[in-house]
Protein backbone atom coordinates (compact mmCIF):
# COMPACT_ATOMS: atom_id res chain seq x y z
CA UNK A 1 0.00 0.00 0.00
CA UNK A 2 1.19 3.48 -0.73
CA UNK A 3 1.27 6.09 1.97
CA UNK A 4 -1.74 7.79 0.44
CA UNK A 5 -3.79 4.60 0.48
CA UNK A 6 -2.76 3.96 4.06
CA UNK A 7 -3.93 7.42 5.15
CA UNK A 8 -7.21 6.88 3.31
CA UNK A 9 -7.87 3.51 5.00
CA UNK A 10 -7.09 5.06 8.34
CA UNK A 11 -9.58 7.84 7.70
CA UNK A 12 -12.30 5.39 6.65
CA UNK A 13 -11.73 3.28 9.78
CA UNK A 14 -11.94 6.35 12.00
CA UNK A 15 -15.22 7.39 10.37
CA UNK A 16 -16.65 3.89 10.78
CA UNK A 17 -15.76 3.90 14.50
CA UNK A 18 -17.20 7.40 14.91
CA UNK A 19 -20.42 6.41 13.18
CA UNK A 20 -20.84 3.30 15.35
CA UNK A 21 -20.42 5.40 18.49
CA UNK A 22 -22.74 8.09 17.14
CA UNK A 23 -25.45 5.51 16.49
CA UNK A 24 -25.11 4.24 20.06
CA UNK A 25 -25.40 7.79 21.38
CA UNK A 26 -28.27 8.80 19.14
CA UNK A 27 -30.41 5.68 18.90
CA UNK A 28 -32.31 6.07 22.18
CA UNK A 29 -32.95 9.75 21.51
CA UNK A 30 -34.16 9.21 17.95
CA UNK A 31 -36.24 6.22 18.94
CA UNK A 32 -37.80 8.28 21.70
CA UNK A 33 -38.60 11.06 19.23
CA UNK A 34 -40.11 8.62 16.75
CA UNK A 35 -42.15 6.80 19.41
CA UNK A 36 -43.46 10.10 20.77
CA UNK A 37 -45.00 10.81 17.36
CA UNK A 38 -47.09 7.64 17.11
CA UNK A 39 -50.01 6.04 18.85
CA UNK A 40 -49.33 3.29 21.34
CA UNK A 41 -51.29 0.89 19.18
CA UNK A 42 -49.14 1.71 16.16
CA UNK A 43 -45.98 1.33 18.26
CA UNK A 44 -46.86 -2.04 19.82
CA UNK A 45 -48.47 -3.63 16.77
CA UNK A 46 -45.38 -3.08 14.63
CA UNK A 47 -42.81 -4.00 17.28
CA UNK A 48 -42.67 -7.76 16.70
CA UNK A 49 -41.38 -9.05 14.35
CA UNK A 50 -38.78 -6.39 13.76
CA UNK A 51 -39.10 -4.28 10.62
CA UNK A 52 -38.49 -0.70 9.65
CA UNK A 53 -42.02 0.00 10.92
CA UNK A 54 -40.81 -0.84 14.42
CA UNK A 55 -38.66 2.27 14.31
CA UNK A 56 -40.58 4.70 12.15
CA UNK A 57 -44.20 5.84 12.62
CA UNK A 58 -46.65 4.60 10.02
CA UNK A 59 -48.70 7.74 10.61
CA UNK A 60 -47.10 10.55 12.61
CA UNK A 61 -49.29 12.34 15.12
CA UNK A 62 -48.86 15.05 17.74
CA UNK A 63 -51.65 13.58 19.85
CA UNK A 64 -49.32 12.47 22.67
CA UNK A 65 -47.96 15.97 23.11
CA UNK A 66 -51.46 17.42 23.15
CA UNK A 67 -52.63 14.90 25.74
CA UNK A 68 -49.70 15.28 28.14
CA UNK A 69 -50.16 19.03 28.16
CA UNK A 70 -53.95 19.06 28.47
CA UNK A 71 -55.02 15.92 30.33
CA UNK A 72 -51.87 15.41 32.38
CA UNK A 73 -51.12 19.10 32.91
CA UNK A 74 -47.51 18.59 31.98
CA UNK A 75 -46.95 22.32 31.76
CA UNK A 76 -47.12 22.43 35.54
CA UNK A 77 -43.90 20.47 36.27
CA UNK A 78 -42.21 22.41 33.48
CA UNK A 79 -43.19 25.70 35.10
CA UNK A 80 -42.06 24.43 38.50
CA UNK A 81 -38.71 23.36 37.14
CA UNK A 82 -38.34 26.72 35.39
CA UNK A 83 -39.08 28.62 38.61
CA UNK A 84 -36.63 26.53 40.63
CA UNK A 85 -33.94 26.73 37.97
CA UNK A 86 -34.21 30.45 37.27
CA UNK A 87 -34.13 31.44 40.94
CA UNK A 88 -31.22 29.12 41.68
CA UNK A 89 -29.29 30.62 38.78
CA UNK A 90 -29.97 34.20 39.93
CA UNK A 91 -29.12 33.64 43.60
CA UNK A 92 -26.33 31.20 42.79
CA UNK A 93 -24.59 33.61 40.44
CA UNK A 94 -24.92 36.59 42.79
CA UNK A 95 -23.93 34.92 46.06
CA UNK A 96 -21.15 32.70 44.74
CA UNK A 97 -19.59 35.53 42.76
CA UNK A 98 -19.74 37.77 45.83
CA UNK A 99 -17.92 35.18 47.88
CA UNK A 100 -15.39 34.67 45.12
CA UNK A 101 -14.84 38.43 44.94
CA UNK A 102 -14.11 38.50 48.67
CA UNK A 103 -11.70 35.58 48.42
CA UNK A 104 -9.73 37.06 45.52
CA UNK A 105 -9.77 40.73 46.46
CA UNK A 106 -9.52 40.90 50.21
CA UNK A 107 -7.28 39.80 52.98
CA UNK A 108 -9.22 38.88 56.08
CA UNK A 109 -8.94 36.79 59.21
CA UNK A 110 -10.14 33.23 58.86
CA UNK A 111 -9.65 33.13 55.13
CA UNK A 112 -7.30 30.18 55.46
CA UNK A 113 -10.06 28.17 57.13
CA UNK A 114 -13.00 29.38 55.09
CA UNK A 115 -11.47 28.85 51.66
CA UNK A 116 -10.83 25.11 52.16
CA UNK A 117 -14.36 24.85 53.54
CA UNK A 118 -15.71 26.05 50.19
CA UNK A 119 -13.48 23.61 48.33
CA UNK A 120 -14.47 20.67 50.51
CA UNK A 121 -18.13 21.42 49.99
CA UNK A 122 -17.94 20.64 46.31
CA UNK A 123 -16.31 17.32 46.94
CA UNK A 124 -19.20 16.25 49.14
CA UNK A 125 -21.55 14.28 46.92
CA UNK A 126 -25.09 15.49 47.20
CA UNK A 127 -26.58 12.00 47.34
CA UNK A 128 -24.65 11.22 50.48
CA UNK A 129 -26.10 14.13 52.43
CA UNK A 130 -29.54 14.27 50.86
CA UNK A 131 -31.26 12.24 53.56
CA UNK A 132 -29.88 14.09 56.61
CA UNK A 133 -30.40 17.29 54.64
CA UNK A 134 -34.07 16.41 54.54
CA UNK A 135 -34.34 16.84 58.31
CA UNK A 136 -32.63 20.22 58.03
CA UNK A 137 -35.12 21.27 55.38
CA UNK A 138 -38.00 19.98 57.43
CA UNK A 139 -36.81 21.90 60.51
CA UNK A 140 -36.70 25.04 58.39
CA UNK A 141 -40.20 24.13 57.10
CA UNK A 142 -38.95 24.00 53.55
CA UNK A 143 -40.56 20.68 52.70
CA UNK A 144 -42.90 20.96 49.72
CA UNK A 145 -41.88 24.50 48.91
CA UNK A 146 -39.93 26.03 46.06
CA UNK A 147 -37.51 27.40 48.63
CA UNK A 148 -36.69 23.85 49.69
CA UNK A 149 -35.46 23.08 46.20
CA UNK A 150 -33.77 26.43 45.58
CA UNK A 151 -31.96 27.45 48.77
CA UNK A 152 -29.89 24.31 49.46
CA UNK A 153 -28.61 24.41 45.87
CA UNK A 154 -27.55 28.07 45.85
CA UNK A 155 -24.19 27.88 47.62
CA UNK A 156 -22.06 25.73 45.37
CA UNK A 157 -18.35 25.32 45.99
CA UNK A 158 -17.68 24.48 42.37
CA UNK A 159 -19.38 27.63 41.13
CA UNK A 160 -17.54 29.79 43.69
CA UNK A 161 -14.29 28.18 42.64
CA UNK A 162 -15.08 28.88 38.99
CA UNK A 163 -15.57 32.58 39.77
CA UNK A 164 -12.36 32.69 41.81
CA UNK A 165 -10.38 31.22 38.91
CA UNK A 166 -11.75 33.89 36.61
CA UNK A 167 -11.44 36.87 38.98
CA UNK A 168 -7.79 36.02 39.63
CA UNK A 169 -6.99 36.94 36.03
CA UNK A 170 -8.58 40.38 36.12
CA UNK A 171 -5.78 42.97 36.02
CA UNK A 172 -5.46 44.74 39.41
CA UNK A 173 -4.89 48.08 37.67
CA UNK A 174 -8.53 48.11 36.63
CA UNK A 175 -9.71 47.98 40.22
CA UNK A 176 -7.01 50.32 41.46
CA UNK A 177 -7.90 52.96 38.88
CA UNK A 178 -11.50 52.89 39.99
CA UNK A 179 -10.44 53.10 43.63
CA UNK A 180 -8.36 56.18 42.89
CA UNK A 181 -11.40 57.71 41.25
CA UNK A 182 -13.18 57.19 44.55
CA UNK A 183 -15.50 54.37 43.50
CA UNK A 184 -17.11 52.42 46.32
CA UNK A 185 -16.80 48.60 46.47
CA UNK A 186 -20.37 47.88 45.37
CA UNK A 187 -19.83 50.09 42.33
CA UNK A 188 -16.53 48.40 41.54
CA UNK A 189 -18.20 45.02 41.71
CA UNK A 190 -21.27 45.84 39.65
CA UNK A 191 -19.77 48.33 37.19
CA UNK A 192 -16.28 46.94 36.63
CA UNK A 193 -16.03 43.31 37.65
CA UNK A 194 -19.42 42.07 36.49
CA UNK A 195 -19.36 43.47 32.93
CA UNK A 196 -15.99 41.90 32.12
CA UNK A 197 -17.01 38.64 33.75
CA UNK A 198 -19.95 37.88 31.47
CA UNK A 199 -18.38 34.65 30.11
CA UNK A 200 -17.91 33.18 33.57
CA UNK A 201 -21.45 34.15 34.53
CA UNK A 202 -22.69 32.29 31.44
CA UNK A 203 -20.69 29.20 32.38
CA UNK A 204 -21.80 29.31 36.00
CA UNK A 205 -25.41 29.85 35.00
CA UNK A 206 -25.27 26.93 32.61
CA UNK A 207 -23.72 24.69 35.23
CA UNK A 208 -26.40 25.57 37.75
CA UNK A 209 -29.03 25.08 35.09
CA UNK A 210 -27.86 21.58 34.19
CA UNK A 211 -27.66 20.62 37.86
CA UNK A 212 -31.09 21.89 38.75
CA UNK A 213 -32.90 20.83 35.60
CA UNK A 214 -31.61 17.28 35.95
CA UNK A 215 -31.63 16.93 39.70
CA UNK A 216 -33.69 14.01 40.84
CA UNK A 217 -32.93 12.83 44.32
CA UNK A 218 -33.38 16.10 46.17
CA UNK A 219 -36.71 17.13 44.62
CA UNK A 220 -37.86 13.54 45.10
CA UNK A 221 -37.34 13.93 48.83
CA UNK A 222 -38.23 17.54 49.45
CA UNK A 223 -41.00 18.30 46.96
CA UNK A 224 -43.29 15.35 46.64
CA UNK A 225 -46.64 17.08 46.35
CA UNK A 226 -48.15 17.14 42.90
CA UNK A 227 -48.38 20.93 42.75
CA UNK A 228 -44.70 21.67 42.96
CA UNK A 229 -43.01 18.53 41.67
CA UNK A 230 -40.40 19.04 39.00
CA UNK A 231 -40.15 17.58 35.55
CA UNK A 232 -37.84 14.70 36.48
CA UNK A 233 -40.12 13.60 39.29
CA UNK A 234 -43.21 13.93 37.10
CA UNK A 235 -41.70 11.67 34.46
CA UNK A 236 -40.42 9.07 36.90
CA UNK A 237 -43.86 8.94 38.50
CA UNK A 238 -45.43 8.79 35.06
CA UNK A 239 -43.43 5.70 34.27
CA UNK A 240 -44.49 4.08 37.50
CA UNK A 241 -48.20 4.30 36.68
CA UNK A 242 -49.53 1.06 35.28
CA UNK A 243 -52.24 2.57 33.14
CA UNK A 244 -50.08 5.19 31.47
CA UNK A 245 -49.41 4.92 27.75
CA UNK A 246 -45.78 4.56 26.80
CA UNK A 247 -46.08 7.07 24.01
CA UNK A 248 -47.01 9.73 26.60
CA UNK A 249 -43.82 8.98 28.49
CA UNK A 250 -41.79 9.20 25.30
CA UNK A 251 -43.41 12.55 24.48
CA UNK A 252 -42.84 14.00 27.94
CA UNK A 253 -39.22 12.79 27.90
CA UNK A 254 -38.73 14.58 24.60
CA UNK A 255 -40.19 17.80 26.01
CA UNK A 256 -37.95 17.73 29.05
CA UNK A 257 -34.85 16.88 27.03
CA UNK A 258 -35.27 19.54 24.39
CA UNK A 259 -34.71 22.49 26.71
CA UNK A 260 -31.30 21.40 28.08
CA UNK A 261 -30.24 20.35 24.58
CA UNK A 262 -31.11 23.78 23.17
CA UNK A 263 -29.25 25.51 25.96
CA UNK A 264 -26.27 23.18 26.16
CA UNK A 265 -25.31 22.79 22.52
CA UNK A 266 -24.69 26.47 21.69
CA UNK A 267 -22.71 26.91 24.92
CA UNK A 268 -20.99 23.51 25.04
CA UNK A 269 -17.57 25.14 24.88
CA UNK A 270 -18.27 27.35 27.90
CA UNK A 271 -19.59 24.42 29.87
CA UNK A 272 -16.65 22.17 29.11
CA UNK A 273 -14.22 24.96 29.96
CA UNK A 274 -16.10 25.55 33.19
CA UNK A 275 -16.04 22.01 34.45
CA UNK A 276 -12.43 21.72 33.36
CA UNK A 277 -11.43 24.77 35.36
CA UNK A 278 -13.14 23.27 38.37
CA UNK A 279 -11.50 19.88 38.10
CA UNK A 280 -8.46 19.27 35.99
CA UNK A 281 -6.75 22.58 36.63
CA UNK A 282 -7.85 22.62 40.24
CA UNK B 1 -6.48 40.37 40.45
CA UNK B 2 -4.24 37.91 42.16
CA UNK B 3 -2.06 39.51 44.73
CA UNK B 4 -3.89 42.68 45.62
CA UNK B 5 -5.39 42.01 48.94
CA UNK B 6 -7.17 44.93 50.38
CA UNK B 7 -7.80 45.20 54.07
CA UNK B 8 -11.35 46.00 54.96
CA UNK B 9 -12.87 45.22 58.30
CA UNK B 10 -16.34 43.98 57.58
CA UNK B 11 -16.95 43.93 53.83
CA UNK B 12 -15.30 40.58 53.00
CA UNK B 13 -17.21 38.88 55.81
CA UNK B 14 -20.45 40.34 54.57
CA UNK B 15 -19.70 39.10 51.06
CA UNK B 16 -18.91 35.54 52.04
CA UNK B 17 -21.46 35.25 54.82
CA UNK B 18 -24.41 33.93 52.75
CA UNK B 19 -22.34 31.36 50.90
CA UNK B 20 -20.46 30.11 53.96
CA UNK B 21 -23.61 30.00 56.04
CA UNK B 22 -25.42 27.94 53.43
CA UNK B 23 -22.48 25.60 52.97
CA UNK B 24 -22.38 24.98 56.70
CA UNK B 25 -26.12 24.41 57.03
CA UNK B 26 -26.74 22.42 53.87
CA UNK B 27 -23.46 20.60 53.30
CA UNK B 28 -21.31 20.30 56.41
CA UNK B 29 -23.96 19.91 59.11
CA UNK B 30 -25.85 17.04 57.39
CA UNK B 31 -22.68 14.93 57.25
CA UNK B 32 -21.89 15.46 60.92
CA UNK B 33 -25.51 14.83 61.81
CA UNK B 34 -25.52 11.61 59.82
CA UNK B 35 -22.44 10.25 61.56
CA UNK B 36 -23.81 11.16 65.01
CA UNK B 37 -27.20 9.59 64.31
CA UNK B 38 -25.61 6.28 63.44
CA UNK B 39 -24.08 6.13 66.92
CA UNK B 40 -27.15 7.36 68.80
CA UNK B 41 -29.79 5.30 70.53
CA UNK B 42 -33.45 6.32 70.67
CA UNK B 43 -32.77 8.37 73.83
CA UNK B 44 -29.70 10.05 72.24
CA UNK B 45 -27.03 8.09 74.10
CA UNK B 46 -23.92 6.70 72.47
CA UNK B 47 -24.47 3.19 71.20
CA UNK B 48 -23.11 0.69 68.72
CA UNK B 49 -26.44 -1.13 68.48
CA UNK B 50 -27.38 0.38 65.12
CA UNK B 51 -24.25 -0.97 63.55
CA UNK B 52 -24.62 -4.34 65.32
CA UNK B 53 -28.15 -4.65 63.97
CA UNK B 54 -27.01 -3.71 60.50
CA UNK B 55 -24.11 -6.16 60.45
CA UNK B 56 -26.46 -8.97 61.52
CA UNK B 57 -28.70 -8.19 58.57
CA UNK B 58 -28.37 -10.35 55.45
CA UNK B 59 -29.83 -7.61 53.25
CA UNK B 60 -26.92 -5.37 54.17
CA UNK B 61 -24.29 -7.92 53.15
CA UNK B 62 -26.12 -8.59 49.90
CA UNK B 63 -26.27 -4.84 49.18
CA UNK B 64 -22.58 -4.49 49.94
CA UNK B 65 -21.81 -7.31 47.53
CA UNK B 66 -24.04 -5.80 44.82
CA UNK B 67 -22.47 -2.35 45.32
CA UNK B 68 -18.94 -3.72 44.98
CA UNK B 69 -19.82 -5.86 41.96
CA UNK B 70 -21.58 -2.95 40.28
CA UNK B 71 -18.63 -0.63 40.76
CA UNK B 72 -15.95 -3.12 39.81
CA UNK B 73 -17.67 -3.47 36.46
CA UNK B 74 -18.94 0.05 35.79
CA UNK B 75 -15.90 2.15 36.74
CA UNK B 76 -13.42 0.56 34.29
CA UNK B 77 -16.08 0.36 31.56
CA UNK B 78 -16.97 4.03 31.84
CA UNK B 79 -13.39 5.22 31.99
CA UNK B 80 -12.16 3.07 29.11
CA UNK B 81 -15.13 3.84 26.86
CA UNK B 82 -14.97 7.58 27.55
CA UNK B 83 -11.23 7.54 26.89
CA UNK B 84 -11.77 5.81 23.54
CA UNK B 85 -14.52 8.29 22.66
CA UNK B 86 -12.31 11.22 23.64
CA UNK B 87 -9.40 9.86 21.56
CA UNK B 88 -11.60 9.59 18.49
CA UNK B 89 -13.20 12.98 18.96
CA UNK B 90 -9.75 14.52 19.33
CA UNK B 91 -8.69 13.39 15.84
CA UNK B 92 -8.50 16.27 13.40
CA UNK B 93 -10.79 15.15 10.62
CA UNK B 94 -13.59 16.78 8.65
CA UNK B 95 -16.96 16.87 10.45
CA UNK B 96 -15.51 16.03 13.85
CA UNK B 97 -17.46 18.89 15.51
CA UNK B 98 -20.69 17.17 14.49
CA UNK B 99 -19.60 13.91 16.09
CA UNK B 100 -18.45 15.71 19.21
CA UNK B 101 -21.84 17.38 19.57
CA UNK B 102 -23.60 14.05 19.02
CA UNK B 103 -21.44 12.41 21.69
CA UNK B 104 -22.36 15.16 24.14
CA UNK B 105 -26.09 14.68 23.56
CA UNK B 106 -26.69 11.82 26.04
CA UNK B 107 -25.33 14.08 28.76
CA UNK B 108 -28.17 16.53 28.08
CA UNK B 109 -30.73 13.82 28.77
CA UNK B 110 -31.02 13.52 32.53
CA UNK B 111 -30.34 10.21 34.22
CA UNK B 112 -34.00 9.95 35.16
CA UNK B 113 -35.17 10.31 31.60
CA UNK B 114 -32.49 8.06 30.14
CA UNK B 115 -33.52 5.41 32.65
CA UNK B 116 -37.17 5.76 31.75
CA UNK B 117 -36.46 5.61 28.00
CA UNK B 118 -34.11 2.63 28.30
CA UNK B 119 -36.54 0.88 30.61
CA UNK B 120 -39.15 0.93 27.87
CA UNK B 121 -36.66 -0.01 25.17
CA UNK B 122 -35.42 -2.98 27.20
CA UNK B 123 -38.90 -4.23 28.04
CA UNK B 124 -39.37 -7.94 27.49
CA UNK B 125 -42.74 -7.75 25.74
CA UNK B 126 -42.76 -4.52 23.77
CA UNK B 127 -39.17 -3.31 23.85
CA UNK B 128 -37.38 -2.35 20.68
CA UNK B 129 -34.09 -3.94 21.76
CA UNK B 130 -35.69 -7.36 22.12
CA UNK B 131 -37.43 -6.83 18.81
CA UNK B 132 -34.06 -6.14 17.18
CA UNK B 133 -32.46 -9.14 18.87
CA UNK B 134 -35.29 -11.18 17.36
CA UNK B 135 -33.74 -10.58 13.94
CA UNK B 136 -30.70 -12.49 15.17
CA UNK B 137 -33.01 -15.30 16.23
CA UNK B 138 -32.71 -14.60 19.95
CA UNK B 139 -35.59 -15.13 22.35
CA UNK B 140 -36.74 -12.00 24.26
CA UNK B 141 -34.53 -11.31 27.26
CA UNK B 142 -35.96 -9.93 30.51
CA UNK B 143 -33.23 -7.34 30.82
CA UNK B 144 -34.65 -5.68 33.89
CA UNK B 145 -36.62 -8.57 35.39
CA UNK B 146 -34.08 -11.37 35.03
CA UNK B 147 -31.61 -11.70 37.89
CA UNK B 148 -28.80 -12.47 35.45
CA UNK B 149 -29.31 -9.33 33.39
CA UNK B 150 -30.66 -6.62 35.69
CA UNK B 151 -27.35 -5.31 37.04
CA UNK B 152 -25.75 -5.33 33.60
CA UNK B 153 -28.73 -3.45 32.18
CA UNK B 154 -28.41 -0.80 34.88
CA UNK B 155 -24.72 -0.52 34.00
CA UNK B 156 -25.63 -0.02 30.35
CA UNK B 157 -28.22 2.65 31.19
CA UNK B 158 -25.92 4.62 33.49
CA UNK B 159 -22.95 4.34 31.15
CA UNK B 160 -24.87 5.53 28.12
CA UNK B 161 -25.19 8.92 29.76
CA UNK B 162 -22.12 8.71 31.99
CA UNK B 163 -19.59 8.15 29.20
CA UNK B 164 -20.68 11.36 27.49
CA UNK B 165 -19.98 13.22 30.71
CA UNK B 166 -16.60 11.72 31.54
CA UNK B 167 -15.51 12.08 27.92
CA UNK B 168 -15.67 15.86 28.34
CA UNK B 169 -13.06 15.79 31.09
CA UNK B 170 -10.72 13.42 29.26
CA UNK B 171 -11.10 15.42 26.05
CA UNK B 172 -10.20 18.58 27.95
CA UNK B 173 -7.11 16.79 29.24
CA UNK B 174 -6.15 15.59 25.76
CA UNK B 175 -6.50 19.12 24.39
CA UNK B 176 -4.08 20.29 27.06
CA UNK B 177 -1.28 18.10 25.69
CA UNK B 178 1.16 20.06 23.54
CA UNK B 179 1.04 18.73 19.98
CA UNK B 180 4.83 19.15 19.77
CA UNK B 181 5.12 16.17 22.12
CA UNK B 182 3.36 13.96 19.58
CA UNK B 183 5.43 15.29 16.71
CA UNK B 184 8.73 14.51 18.37
CA UNK B 185 7.40 11.04 19.27
CA UNK B 186 6.55 10.52 15.62
CA UNK B 187 10.01 11.59 14.53
CA UNK B 188 11.49 9.15 17.02
CA UNK B 189 9.47 6.44 15.30
CA UNK B 190 7.06 5.77 18.15
CA UNK B 191 4.06 3.71 17.03
CA UNK B 192 0.42 4.34 17.93
CA UNK B 193 0.26 2.10 20.99
CA UNK B 194 3.68 3.12 22.21
CA UNK B 195 2.70 6.79 22.01
CA UNK B 196 -0.58 6.08 23.76
CA UNK B 197 0.80 4.10 26.71
CA UNK B 198 4.12 5.89 27.09
CA UNK B 199 3.05 9.46 26.35
CA UNK B 200 -0.70 10.16 26.22
CA UNK B 201 -1.82 8.16 29.25
CA UNK B 202 1.02 9.29 31.59
CA UNK B 203 0.58 12.92 30.55
CA UNK B 204 -3.09 12.79 31.52
CA UNK B 205 -2.17 12.01 35.13
CA UNK B 206 -4.13 14.90 36.67
CA UNK B 207 -7.14 14.11 34.54
CA UNK B 208 -7.05 10.44 35.52
CA UNK B 209 -6.88 11.25 39.18
CA UNK B 210 -9.90 13.53 38.97
CA UNK B 211 -11.94 11.25 36.70
CA UNK B 212 -11.17 8.19 38.80
CA UNK B 213 -12.08 9.81 42.10
CA UNK B 214 -15.16 11.61 40.78
CA UNK B 215 -16.37 8.56 38.88
CA UNK B 216 -15.92 6.29 41.89
CA UNK B 217 -17.82 8.68 44.12
CA UNK B 218 -20.62 9.13 41.59
CA UNK B 219 -21.09 5.43 40.94
CA UNK B 220 -20.92 4.31 44.55
CA UNK B 221 -23.71 6.76 45.37
CA UNK B 222 -25.79 6.10 42.28
CA UNK B 223 -29.29 4.88 42.92
CA UNK B 224 -31.79 6.63 40.63
CA UNK B 225 -31.73 3.98 37.87
CA UNK B 226 -32.27 1.22 40.40
CA UNK B 227 -35.08 3.10 42.05
CA UNK B 228 -36.85 3.81 38.78
CA UNK B 229 -36.18 0.70 36.71
CA UNK B 230 -35.83 -2.26 39.07
CA UNK B 231 -36.71 -1.16 42.60
CA UNK B 232 -33.58 -2.95 43.74
CA UNK B 233 -34.83 -6.23 42.36
CA UNK B 234 -35.15 -8.84 41.01
CA UNK B 235 -34.31 -10.68 44.22
CA UNK B 236 -32.11 -7.86 45.45
CA UNK B 237 -29.74 -8.19 42.50
CA UNK B 238 -29.58 -4.41 41.95
CA UNK B 239 -30.14 -3.37 45.55
CA UNK B 240 -27.08 -1.17 46.07
CA UNK B 241 -26.22 0.31 49.48
CA UNK B 242 -27.34 3.80 48.54
CA UNK B 243 -30.77 2.53 47.52
CA UNK B 244 -30.99 0.51 50.71
CA UNK B 245 -30.19 3.72 52.60
CA UNK B 246 -32.91 5.57 50.72
CA UNK B 247 -35.42 2.83 51.50
CA UNK B 248 -34.37 2.72 55.15
CA UNK B 249 -35.16 6.39 55.55
CA UNK B 250 -38.29 6.72 53.47
CA UNK B 251 -39.85 3.27 53.26
CA UNK B 252 -39.00 1.76 56.65
CA UNK B 253 -38.66 5.11 58.48
CA UNK B 254 -35.50 3.80 60.10
CA UNK B 255 -33.24 6.85 60.28
CA UNK B 256 -30.39 5.32 62.32
CA UNK B 257 -30.09 2.47 59.83
CA UNK B 258 -29.92 4.96 56.98
CA UNK B 259 -27.29 6.98 58.85
CA UNK B 260 -25.16 3.86 59.37
CA UNK B 261 -25.48 2.88 55.72
CA UNK B 262 -24.50 6.32 54.42
CA UNK B 263 -21.59 6.52 56.87
CA UNK B 264 -20.29 3.11 55.78
CA UNK B 265 -20.71 4.08 52.15
CA UNK B 266 -18.79 7.33 52.66
CA UNK B 267 -16.01 5.49 54.47
CA UNK B 268 -15.71 2.98 51.62
CA UNK B 269 -15.63 5.78 49.06
CA UNK B 270 -13.05 7.75 51.05
CA UNK B 271 -10.84 4.68 51.45
CA UNK B 272 -10.97 3.87 47.76
CA UNK B 273 -10.28 7.47 46.76
CA UNK B 274 -7.39 7.57 49.21
CA UNK B 275 -5.88 4.43 47.67
CA UNK B 276 -6.40 5.82 44.17
CA UNK B 277 -4.75 9.06 45.19
CA UNK B 278 -1.83 7.22 46.75
CA UNK B 279 -1.43 4.95 43.75
CA UNK B 280 -1.50 7.78 41.22
CA UNK B 281 0.92 10.05 43.06
CA UNK B 282 3.24 7.21 44.01
CA UNK B 283 3.81 6.41 40.38
CA UNK B 284 4.95 9.96 39.80
CA UNK B 285 7.53 9.74 42.60
CA UNK B 286 9.18 6.77 40.91
CA UNK B 287 9.37 8.43 37.56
Amino acid sequence: MTLKQKAFTRKVLIYIALIIMAVAALFPILFCLSASLRTQDDLFRNMFPFSIKSLIPTAATLENYVIIFTKHEFWRPIMNTMIVTVFTIIFGCILNSMAAFAFTCFEFKGKKILYPLVLISFMVPFEAIAIPLYSVASNLSMVDTYAGMIIPAVADGLVTFLFIQFFKDIPPSLVEAARVDGAKWPTIFTKIIMPISVPVFVTAGLMIFMNQWNSYMWPLLVARSKDIRTIQIAISQFSGERSIQWTYIYASSMVSAIIPICLFLPFQKHFVEGITAGSVKG
Amino acid sequence: MGGIYIKNKWLPYLLILPTILMICIFKIYPIIDSVIQGFSSADSNFTLDNYKLLFADKTFWNSLKVTLKFNIIIIPIQIIVSFIMALFVNVKIRGIEVFRTVFYLPFCISLTISTVIWQMMLNVNNGVINSMLGVLGLKPIGFLIDKKWALLSIILISSWRGCAYWMMFILAGLKGIDSAVYESAKIDGSGFFNTMFRITIPLLKNTWLFVLVANTTANFLLFAPMQIATDGGPQGSTNVLMYEAYKSAFKYSNRPRQACLVTILLIIVMLICFVQNRFMTDKEAHR
